[in-house]
């Protein structure tokens, strides 16, 4: 038999019973639509988060904070450090005197809030140097309004665009000039006091728009290292940030094993750098996409089982049919064959429609996610994120991936019904009722 | 099928002609119904030529249905042999008993349509599975249909055609890959006498016009008395041989 007629024989075999086939099928498509859309959403996802890092981490500066594991800094300062070792902002000359070190900084941060005349806002305190910190990240620690003071103004006070601005909506904290009250709790102290510090705001920054690791942040708001040190009244750094002379791996490499081996260090610190930072989070994304595609593809499993079970129903139903294709001389690879084909059809079917309703619902999700204000980002959800858009990404893998797999799927379950219809003798075929 | 006409009952005197193209001997079948064992062959011994009409007559039970299973293919004997062909159906493989039954026109009693298909798709499909060419089998089943007297009605689904039609249409799918031979199974115990009459009117001239092999099991006593031969079973066994 040609294969144009077992498909067309297969096919009408399906129109025959449209209803049991748009269901088989639909659950076909609930699968492949589940993968696509988990898979697609998760990698718009990590574009977003990796061009998000890339503003706020520049290849050639590297992170040192306390730990010897791999972690994302030590934001609060005292984390990880089991044995009791330090971090401290005087360790930055012997850092900075190493190979390819162009020059470091020390930078201590705490969580805390800040008053202003219009109102009380909860952010990252940064200690900083900022002629240095502004050296560095020359294109996000950069003015929208005022001047970063870059020699050193005691009661200079640099604010985050989130901070004087946090809804969007017109509604401003903060303007250069007015005077910043900073709020900090010491919960090391027993009992826990509340210190305050009075500083002027000098400057709002221009829109970063990225996370802060490290880097600059839309929420926090800056003051001198100097001024740190003694308001939060220690010598201990949140992180060291060191620029390297270059961007290169051999440098970085290079660079961050030195600095790990700085005998003062004792091997107590960690090292990060940008591409280390993106490596982290490409494997962690890797790890999410793996787990999430499992749970969708268990429906495809499912699926599957609701293929295998419509199949065999046919096969039974159509027993008799089967008996007198084989008494017409029809080969049993071909009965198997016809069956096969059926569920090829239903497959792939089920994943081109899965496949484009997939990628519907990855976007009408993205929508939802950041466009509930009408606005392009996700708003205010507290100090670390500036914003984030969400561009679904339908790679050719995943596509072409999603095809086979919904297709595969079908043919796999369909298998052992058509090898039963296959294998039916045509004398107890003819006489089934 | 190169068989002149008018072979007919004289066909034994005509000895260059004749070729034997279903031979049973000492056919013995037996199934399990159950765990109970039925002995629905017990040596059967049967020659069938070309261009004979042969009809199997016997109680229920006899061993009919089971013989012409065996002879077209559908099964294999427990002992003994069914040569078709002189090829011996125990030793060819699925493959090539699919190929074998190509070869054969099955008419059943329940017609056995495609009830999805019409009178037409019915019976190109068994061209569709000999893998005939789209435009062969259009022109083919169109010839067969005009033979068995269907042409104006091919487009319909058996479930709009009465069961005379219905039988035609079997017919003319069975005649589609001209066939060695026509095995029917009571191809008249499910219509009215009336049509049956004109069923048992085309089945004869099939044989005496076009010279098809005819070998069939049934009840209908006016369709056996068409035949040229008449073979008797009882209790698995052919009892008795009558020329018409």
């Amino acid at each position: 038999m040609k294969a144009q007629d077992i498909l067309s024989y297969s096919f009408s075999a399906i129109k025959l019973r449209k209803l049991r086939a748009g269901l088989t099928t639909l659950g076909v498509v609930i699968g492949i639509a589940a993968i696509v859309a988990l898979l697609s959403i998760t990698q718009g996802l990590q574009e977003t988060i990796t061009v998000q890092l890339q503003k706020g981490l520049a290849t050639d500066t590297l992170i040192v904070s306390v730990g010897r594991g791999f972690g994302l800094g030590g934001e609060g300062g005292m984390g990880g450090a089991n044995s009791g070792f330090k971090l401290l902002v005087t360790d930055t000359e012997n850092i900075s005197k190493l190979e390819n070190v162009k020059t470091s900084i020390a930078i201590i941060q705490r969580v805390g809030s800040v008053r202003f005349d219009a109102g009380v806002r909860n952010t990252t305190i940064v200690g900083v140097d900022f002629a240095e910190y502004a050296d560095i990240y020359s294109s996000t620690f950069v003015a929208e309004s005022g001047d970063i003071p870059l020699n050193l103004v005691s009661e200079a006070v640099v604010v985050g665009k989130r901070v004087s601005d946090p809804w969007k909506n017109g509604t401003i904290l903060c303007n250069v000039n007015d005077t910043a009250e900073i709020i900090w709790t010491n919960v090391t102290a027993r009992p826990p006091t509340d210190k305050t510090y009075m500083g002027n705001v000098t400057a709002v920054l221009k829109e970063i728009g990225g996370f802060g690791v490290g880097g600059p942040s839309d929420s926090s708001v800056y003051i001198p290292i100097s001024q740190a040190q003694s308001f939060f009244g220690t010598d201990e750094c949140s992180m060291i940030i060191v620029k390297l002379k270059s961007g290169d791996e051999a440098v970085i490499d290079g660079a961050s094993e030195a600095i790990r081996k700085l005998p003062q260090f004792n091997g107590e610190v960690s090292v990060m750098s940008a591409t280390a930072v993106l490596n982290l989070l490409s494997s962690v994304f890797s790890i999410i996409q793996l787990f999430l595609a499992g749970i969708a593809a268990i429906s495809l499993l499912v699926a599957g089982i609701g293929i295998m079970n419509i199949m065999i129903v046919s096969l039974m139903e159509r027993t008799r049919e089967i008996g007198i294709l084989k008494a017409l001389g029809m080969k049993s690879r071909t009965v198997l064959l016809v069956f096969l084909c059926e569920s090829v059809i239903i497959g792939l079917i089920g994943a081109a429609v899965g496949i484009a309703s997939g990628w519907v619902l990855a976007n009408v999700v993205a929508i939802v996610f950041h466009g509930g204000g009408g606005g392009m980002f996700m708003g205010n959800q507290g100090a670390g994120t500036g914003g984030m858009t969400i561009t679904p990404v339908l790679t050719p893998t995943v596509f072409l991936g999603a095809l086979v797999f919904g297709v595969g799927v079908s043919v796999v379950f369909a298998l052992y019904p058509a090898w039963r219809a296959s294998k039916l003798k045509p004398v107890d075929a003819l006489r089934y009722e | 099928m190169e068989i002149p006409k008018q072979v007919g009952k004289y066909k034994n005197v005509e000895m260059t002609l004749v070729a034997t193209i279903v031979e049973a001997v000492d056919l013995k079948k037996t199934y399990m119904l159950g765990k109970v064992p039925v002995n629905a062959l017990r040596g059967a011994n049967l020659k069938v030529e070309s261009g004979d009409f042969l009809a199997i007559l016997g109680p229920s039970g006899s061993g009919k249905s089971t013989l012409l299973n065996l002879i077209g293919a559908l099964d294999k004997p427990t002992e003994g042999k069914m040569l078709i062909e002189g090829a011996d159906v125990s030793t060819l493989n699925d493959n090539q008993l699919a190929d074998l039954r190509r070869r054969i026109g099955f008419v059943f009693q329940f017609f056995n349509l495609i009830p999805r298909f019409t009178a037409r798709e019915n019976v190109e499909l068994s061209m569709a599975i000999a893998a005939l060419s789209k435009a062969d089998r259009r022109r083919r089943t169109e010839d067969l249909l005009e033979t068995v007297g269907l042409k104006e009605r091919m487009n319909h689904k058996p479930a709009e055609l009465s069961g005379g039609e219905q039988q035609r249409v079997a017919i003319a799918r069975a005649l589609a890959n001209n066939p060695k031979f026509l095995l029917m199974d009571e191809p008249t115990g499910n219509i009215d006498s009336k049509t049956a009459s004109e069923i048992i009117g085309l089945i004869k001239r099939l044989n005496e016009e076009e010279a098809v092999t005819i070998i069939m099991v049934t009840h209908d006593q006016r369709l056996a008395g068409q035949s040229e031969r008449i073979v008797q079973m009882f209790d698995g066994l052919i009892i008795q041989e009558v020329m018409n």
